[in-house]
């Protein structure tokens, strides 16, 4: 075998290939942890979970902080695993994620009080931003403009995630 | 002409009655007169004019003096008609002062006009002088007059195209002091926009006018990452095709980690075989990920790969498969797929690894 079929083969600081790295790894984890065998799905679904988790938390990662979204997406994370880890209970879990909605929810009408205050030159757009900003990670705080970049940032990444885990897969059923 | 001769001839007359020696001195007077009127004229006129004039000056005297002028008179013919042409002198010198009048009033294109007039004029019919003189004073005057209304015609104009040109002054002006309190106001810090023709350049606008142009820049790109959405136009479409992709994404992620969870997981892949994948080519070897980050550096470093790779996925493997038969299983079925792929040098390596990894 030729080590030569791709020259141009890996850029190691590139996007794509950190991700690739920390989702192999975070995948090898999970699947470390658990037997496959055991189909239940309530476990393939907890599985499911926590490879998503791991897909976006590694891509979140591999871009380090430089993107608010990053930061944002990070954040909710952290805080997330934080809460469930201080509650062993899935009462508690659940009281932890009310907290954590109910935080969130707070923190989001301030920052769409804010929004208002700020005011928003183009109307036509107030809904179509209003999505945008439910679907990026972070982008409740952001001013038009800054939602923009974020979301062209947001897509580059999320099209190299699918492209990744795609492939991941493929080779998987193979 | 007639006339003219009869009162040349009435001079002559009277001064040849009065007697000899009054007709001397008068003759002499005439003769200075005479003289000086050449000299008159020749100061004012062309040559042709003192050509003339030389000639029948002193055979006029000497017909105005003696009787024997009668025979001068009869033996040079062509000389009386000199003689009268130089008797329209005064008439001339009149004419030529006021062909000079002429000439400096009405300009440089009528000068030449003049000048040629007035030689023109004797030289070519001296009898018709007067008359054609007469007539031509008009015409001159007439001439002179729209010269004259002209240049103040042309001042008019110039006047009007001045005016013109102050209002097209102050427009441009305007125009300028629009531009220059733009090029003041990009001197501020921060606003970094140039104000176009007839927009307004407060602080205000242009902020805003900064503000939209930085939003249609990112929308632009965003148009080129989703596909499909350049050929939109107008930016709520378009906004709703890129909620739209980012859904699409989001969704994709979701049901390819599903896939990855319901799949069962080989231990043994890289980097390297995503990629070559990529490219349509099979995969190098395989090994196990877990040692993978550690083994990664030192195998890009070593040119021979697969020695590493064998040595390291059988270590491994033997660690992960045998506690796991049913993963053996699958290894089995994923080798199959692979014999039945597209051989090539890459494949039959792999189906080595495959079967050491059997073991």
């Amino acid at each position: 075998m030729s080590p030569m079929n791709n020259p141009q083969d890996l850029n190691p600081s590139s996007l794509k290939s950190r991700f690739t790295t920390r989702f192999l790894r975070a995948l090898t984890k999970i699947n470390g942890q658990k037997p496959i065998s055991s189909s239940s799905p309530r476990e393939m679904f907890q599985r499911y979970r926590r490879i998503k988790v791991a897909a976006d938390k590694s891509m979140a990662w591999s871009v380090r902080s430089r993107r608010t979204w990053s930061r944002a997406m990070l954040w909710k994370l952290r805080s997330r695993y934080s809460c469930r880890q201080a509650s062993s209970s899935r009462r508690s879990s659940v009281r932890t994620s009310t907290i954590i909605k109910s935080r969130q929810a707070k923190t989001s009408h301030e920052k769409e009080n804010k929004n208002t205050t700020t005011g928003q030159d183009e109307v036509g757009f107030v809904v179509q931003a209003d999505k945008l900003r439910k679907l990026v990670p972070g982008g409740e705080a952001m001013d038009l403009c800054n939602l923009l970049g974020e979301t062209a940032h947001y897509i580059k990444c999320l099209t190299t995630q699918v492209q990744v885990m795609r492939k991941i897969a493929h080779f998987y059923s193979l | 002409m007639e006339p003219n001769t009869g009162t040349a001839e009435t001079r002559s007359n009277g001064t040849a009655s009065d007697g000899d020696d009054v007709a001397a001195l008068e003759s002499l007077q005439f003769t200075d007169e005479i003289h000086r009127l050449i000299s008159a004229t020749t100061t004012n006129n062309a040559s042709s004019f003192t050509a003339l004039l030389e000639l029948p000056a002193p055979e006029a005297v000497e017909l105005l003096h003696s009787p024997e002028s009668a025979k001068l008179m009869a033996a040079p013919a062509p000389n009386i008609e000199d003689f009268k042409a130089s008797f329209h002198f005064p008439s001339n010198s009149g004419l030529i002062e006021r062909a000079a009048r002429f000439s400096l009033f009405a300009g440089v294109g009528n000068n030449n006009n003049n000048t040629s007039n007035s030689p023109e004029t004797p030289s070519n019919n001296p009898s018709a002088n007067p008359q054609k003189a007469v007539k031509s004073e008009p015409a001159e005057t007439e001439s002179s007059e729209p010269l004259v209304s002209d240049p103040t015609v042309e001042k008019r104009c110039i006047k009007r195209k001045d005016r013109e040109k102050k209002v097209k002054g102050s427009t441009k002006k305007s125009k300028t002091a629009m531009n220059e309190s733009s090029e003041d106001a990009e001197k501020l810090p921060y606003v970094h926009v140039r104000a176009r023709r007839g927009q307004a350049t407060d602080s205000h606008s242009l902020a805003e006018r900064a503000r939209r142009e930085k939003i249609n820049a990112r929308m632009k790109l965003l148009q080129e990452l989703v596909p499909g959405c350049s050929k939109i136009s107008g930016t709520a479409l378009v906004l709703d095709e890129i909620i739209n992709h980012v859904q699409f994404l989001q969704r994709q992620v979701e049901i390819l980690s599903m896939r990855l969870a319901t799949v069962n997981p080989r231990i043994d892949f890289d980097l390297d075989s995503i990629f070559t994948t990529e490219s349509g080519s099979l995969m190098d070897s395989n090994f196990p990920s877990m040692v993978m980050p550690l083994v990664w550096p030192e195998v890009q470093v070593n040119g021979n790969r697969q020695q590493y790779q064998q040595q390291w996925h059988f270590d491994a493997l033997q660690q992960a498969v045998w506690g796991r038969e049913e993963v053996c299983n699958n290894y089995i079925t994923p080798e199959n797929s692979l014999l039945s792929y597209d051989s090539s040098a890459n494949s039959a390596t792999l189906h080595s690894n495959q079967m050491k990894m059997e073991l």
